[in-house]
């Protein structure tokens, strides 16, 4: 959708100002983004320094070169990694449309109450789940290995309320005449829903990405194998015992990004797809 | 027919929900009733003995101070969700119009959301610095002589808090927004254009209603995320100065990692589940009013 | 429909305390109930390709020190020696979630054969659950006696549960040269007051005479409380002691009235450097420990021009004569009482303590060991920069100095309340008989909870 006329950004002159505007307040966005290029190519004692040096004076590879060699190169973890987000983001993804469809689009008994069990349970206090959880695959025998990251991973409460929220607002119509037209609800969901939903289910594959990237809690807890280590558990080996490496740690954490914005490109190509489907303009 | 037939398929609705639904009540639901019974327990983490002790820790946190005054902290720390929504459904609009650079800037703004969560501390504690910082700097230089100490008082603590979390939830805002603003139908924006509306009416009276579900979903689970969330303030105050910005979701942290009382952890946890199923049915009730499906 | 739900409800929950009651079992697992501990050593024999063929015992050690730091070599050397014992080093960050990391694998009965302790009270809950192997089953060495008097800190209930390796010194680092220019002399003994004196005196322009992390702010506190004791005769609080009253109102005069030292809210929203601060000159007095060292050797990172002389941690009494000071000895090595290869491990650890551990002393950890060299490890400590630290000081402080010493024994809850209250305080947020106040309370409930 767009608002063409009147609108503020119906001219170019209108739209390069808005264009400026935004792009000066995204700049404040990206401030620690800056920094954390910026202290990768530091030396330790400028990290620190009044006012803030946003172009190292003399700026260095080395931290950037000692996160990639050595015995605690993150080539590991960064495989690793890729690993479960991957699994987890596309499994995640899946299950929730799968789910939000039940939810949006088929009337069954117990679908209230049930949602709302579901809802409620993304309310408990991730911490406390800890041990339950921990005895839990102790007893499956995956404590220590990758699937006690990518099971829990595969299901996400907040992607089926997410999609479940955009499956409701699909016009009912489509599937009816969809089901004149012989299908059932299988089939409605492969070939009608999905596609339709196509800038949803990209925007929560981002954001699932993410999380299952970032996540350090559990890999902490779950995993004891320095093999098996995720790129948020290497940043730890940069905490030193009483102060923190902060130049490698943004060395390694600024190569840690590439991921996500790589899936955020690719993301957003779906998204704009999504508009130039739905958005036939006459 | 139709209807009929929608009726004959329900069970296929379990069908749907089915696989989902294992793995809520493996992951959540089961490790979620068994936190439920440690309430009762005076169980420590590691520790070989566990205890039956009623509601001995349901007692103790009625009478907890530190309990009470998290709870207020929590609350200033919601603020942050209904205003960093309204910023992020601003910033949606604004990026789905005709602008240059447009899929650079929404990754722009989605950066917060992936950049990591030590160099967001770090900055944000280095740009709220009282003294050196420019933030303090660019107020004292229009003339406001005694800028608030941000995270270095007690009492503006929280709200430097809330801040970063605006910025840290914009973009994940502004990107649900974008998506939901793609299923907006043009020919209705077409129609309403050639019936006269103007810009700012079209927002209002047709684009706002139409993303109600977007920002129903947007309000819940920012709230639910808020509430437990306790990265951003482990890694800039941890919970201080003082306890200032001791929120629940750090307390029960505290005492489940930091003290291993279990018990006493999950009794505050299940409190605040309490405090965010409450608001999460007010909010399922009264969606009627103003959610459009 | 609605019914259906809740009976759908109900099920599963009591389906759940079935699972809950049987899981719980294995997770007390400690040396409660003996299926549990049955489990346990199935884990570690099944877990253990550790011991594999040809005899060899394969250790595991569990430290919170980078393994650059020391560690990795003091492991190449052992086994470089020792083909039949192999041991691993393995690092945990030593905060809330590390030692957390450390306990599950212990309960999970994962191979941690040997484990560092930093405090006594994270000790103390793995002796309670059964994860620290009594020493005293070891006769072959007698641990007060190669440690000597200050060793007896670490014991619990009277026994040990580890052997405490290294000479952990606190001390207050001070730039020489600013001091001579200021012709004042390094203390050997030194009250609060004095410090705060010195600490004006040095104060060049805007900047500070004293800093410190605030990790040790509160152990002038703790060296008259260690001593005292924490709660009074009748088992109320003892934190109302007029000393800690004394130590408040100082810190805070340093802090609002001299400016010589930064003011807490400037501290903690600066994530202020606060070793790079002494070393660079800014600020020529520094409470730290000797630990420093390691960032004092490196002239890349911290260039430094002065000369470095070293003073015991000022005491807040008067009378030097029953003052305390924090420090003694540390890294508490324990034996996981439930590893299979306990004889390897205690081998590995009396070599390790008697000077196994001397690739430590680079990052500034020396034996406490009378076995071991130390005057080999201090040279290795100071390497090449031996010239740019005054000798005879840093030797008073680490050796000579015979002031009796604590070890922080505190539970956590009650530091964490105590840091609570005096930050308020010395952010101007509530007066000194209100804090005080506070943490009496505070103190007292904790004492009434966990009785």
């Amino acid at each position: 959708m767009e608002l063409k006329k009147r609108s503020l950004t119906s001219g170019a002159a209108g739209r390069l100002l808005v264009t400026v505007i935004m792009l000066a307040l995204a700049i404040v966005m990206i401030i620690p983004f800056l920094w954390m290029i910026s202290t990768s190519l530091k030396t330790p004692a400028e990290v620190f320094k009044y006012p803030i040096e946003w172009i190292p004076s003399h700026p260095t590879w080395s931290h950037h070169h000692k996160v990639w060699t050595g015995p605690k190169s993150f080539g590991t973890y960064y495989l690793n990694s890729l690993k479960i987000s991957v699994i987890g983001m596309l499994g995640a993804t899946f299950l929730s449309a799968f789910a939000a469809y039940g939810f949006a689009r088929i009337e069954f008994k117990g679908r209230n109450a049930l949602f709302m069990i579901y809802l409620s349970m993304m309310m408990v206090p991730p911490q406390v789940l800890f041990v339950p959880k921990f005895i839990m695959f102790e007893w499956a025998g995956i404590y220590n290995t990758h699937l006690a990251l990518i099971l829990p991973g595969l299901f996400t409460i907040f992607g089926v309320f997410m999609l479940r929220q955009f499956f409701l607002s699909i016009p009912h119509e489509i599937s009816e005449s969809a089901f004149l037209d012989g299908a059932g609800h299988f089939r409605i969901f492969f070939r009608l829903v999905l596609p339709l939903a196509k800038p949803a289910l990209a925007t929560l594959a981002i954001i699932d990405f993410s999380w299952q990237w970032n996540d350090y809690e559990n890999a902490l807890v779950f995993l004891i194998d320095e093999k098996l280590y995720t790129v948020p558990l290497g940043l730890q080996n940069f905490i030193l015992e009483n102060t923190v490496d902060y130049n490698g740690m943004m060395a390694a954490a600024s190569a840690g990004i590439l991921p996500m914005i790589a899936v955020f490109v690719i993301g957003q190509r779906f998204i704009i797809q999504g508009l130039t489907n739905s958005a036939v303009k006459g | 027919m139709y209807n009929n037939w929608m009726r004959r398929q329900r069970l296929l609705g379990y069908v749907f929900i089915g696989p989902s639904m294992l793995g809520v009540l493996v992951f959540f639901l089961i490790p979620a009733v068994y936190s439920f019974g440690l309430m009762f327990t005076n169980y420590k983490f590691m520790s070989p003995n566990i205890d039956f002790v009623g509601a001995d820790n349901i007692v103790r946190m009625l009478h907890d101070d530190l309990f009470y005054l998290s709870l207020r902290n929590t609350v200033v720390f919601l603020l942050a969700v209904p205003v960093s929504i309204a910023l992020g459904f601003v910033v949606a609009v604004i990026l789905n119009q005709k602008i240059y650079l447009k899929k650079l800037l929404r990754g722009l703004y989605f950066m917060p959301y992936i950049t990591s969560g030590v160099a967001v501390a770090f900055v944000w504690m280095l740009l709220f610095q009282p003294k050196q910082g420019p933030i303090n700097g660019f107020l004292r230089s229009v003339g406001i002589e005694h800028p608030p100490g941000w995270l270095s008082t007690t009492t503006s603590s929280m709200y430097a808090i809330d801040i970063i979390w605006v910025w840290f939830l914009l973009g994940y805002n502004m990107i649900i927004y974008l998506a939901a603003l793609q299923e907006v139908s043009s020919e209705l924006l077409e129609a309403a254009k050639i019936d006269g509306a103007r810009p700012t009416q079209i927002l209002r009276k047709i684009i706002w209603p139409l993303v109600s579900p977007t920002t129903f979903l947007l309000l819940i689970t920012g709230l639910i995320m808020t509430i437990k969330t306790f990265g951003i303030i482990q890694a800039t105050t941890q919970g201080g100065p003082g306890n200032s910005t001791t929120i629940l979701s750090l307390y029960v942290y505290q005492n489940a990692f930091r003290y291993y009382e279990m018990g006493y952890a999950a009794t505050v946890s299940w409190a605040l589940f309490a405090i965010i199923l409450l608001i999460t049915l007010l909010q399922w009730l009264g969606q009627k009013r103003w959610v459009h499906y | 429909m609605r019914k259906k739900g809740w009976l759908a409800g109900i099920a599963s929950l009591a389906l759940v305390s079935g699972v809950m009651a049987g899981c719980g079992n294995n997770n007390n697992g400690g040396n409660a109930s003996p299926a549990a501990s049955g489990k346990s050593e199935a884990l570690s024999s099944a877990s253990a390709g550790s011991k594999a063929s040809g005899g060899t015992v394969k250790l595991k050690m569990w430290g919170g020190v980078p393994p650059e730091a020391g560690p990795q070599t003091v492991m190449d050397n052992w086994n470089k020696a020792h083909p039949d014992i192999q041991i691993e080093y393995v690092r945990y960050v030593n905060d809330d979630e590390g030692n957390l990391k450390l306990d599950t694998a212990m309960l999970t009965g994962q191979d941690v054969d040997l484990y560092v302790n930093y405090t006594i009270s994270q000790t103390a809950k793995r002796v309670e659950s059964g994860f620290a192997a009594d020493l005293s089953a070891f006769t072959d060495y007698n641990i007060d006696e190669k440690m000597g008097a200050d060793a007896a800190g670490w014991k619990i209930d009277g026994k040990y549960y580890g052997v405490p390796t290294t000479k952990s010194s606190f001390f207050v680092a001070l730039n020489k040269d600013a001091l001579d220019a200021a012709n004042l002399p390094v203390p050997k003994d030194w009250t609060w007051d004095e410090m705060r004196e010195y600490a004006k005196k040095l104060k060049q322009g805007d900047g500070y005479g004293f800093i410190q992390n605030t990790e040790p702010y509160a152990d002038p506190i703790d060296a008259v409380l260690s001593k005292e004791g924490y709660t009074k005769a009748d088992g109320t609080s003892n934190l109302d002691h007029p000393l800690v009253r004394k130590w408040l109102e100082s810190l805070n005069g340093m802090m609002q009235d001299d400016k010589t030292t930064p003011p807490l809210g400037e501290q903690l929203t600066s994530k202020m450097p606060v070793e790079q601060m002494f070393l660079s000159g800014e600020v020529p007095m520094l409470n730290i420990g000797a630990w420093l060292l390691r960032s004092s050797n490196n002239f890349t990172d911290y260039p430094r021009d002065f000369k470095i002389a070293f003073a015991p941690v000022p005491r807040l009494q008067d009378d030097a004569e029953g003052s305390m000071t924090r420090g003694g000895i540390g890294d508490y090595i324990s034996i996981n009482a439930k590893s299979k290869n306990q004889a390897a491990a205690w081998e590995f650890l009396k070599w390790y303590a008697d000077g196994g551990m001397a690739p430590m002393a680079a990052g500034g950890r020396l034996p406490a060991s009378k076995d071991a060299d130390q005057d080999a490890a201090l040279t290795s400590m100071l390497g090449d920069k031996a010239d740019t630290y005054d000798k005879d000081s840093l030797n008073y402080v680490i050796f000579e100095n015979k002031t009796p010493t604590f070890v922080r024994s505190l539970p956590q809850e009650v530091m964490d309340l105590r840091s609570q209250e005096y930050e308020k305080y010395f952010l101007g947020a509530q007066s000194l008989d209100e804090t005080i106040a506070a943490m009496v309370s505070r103190h007292d409930d904790y004492l009434k909870k966990s009785k």
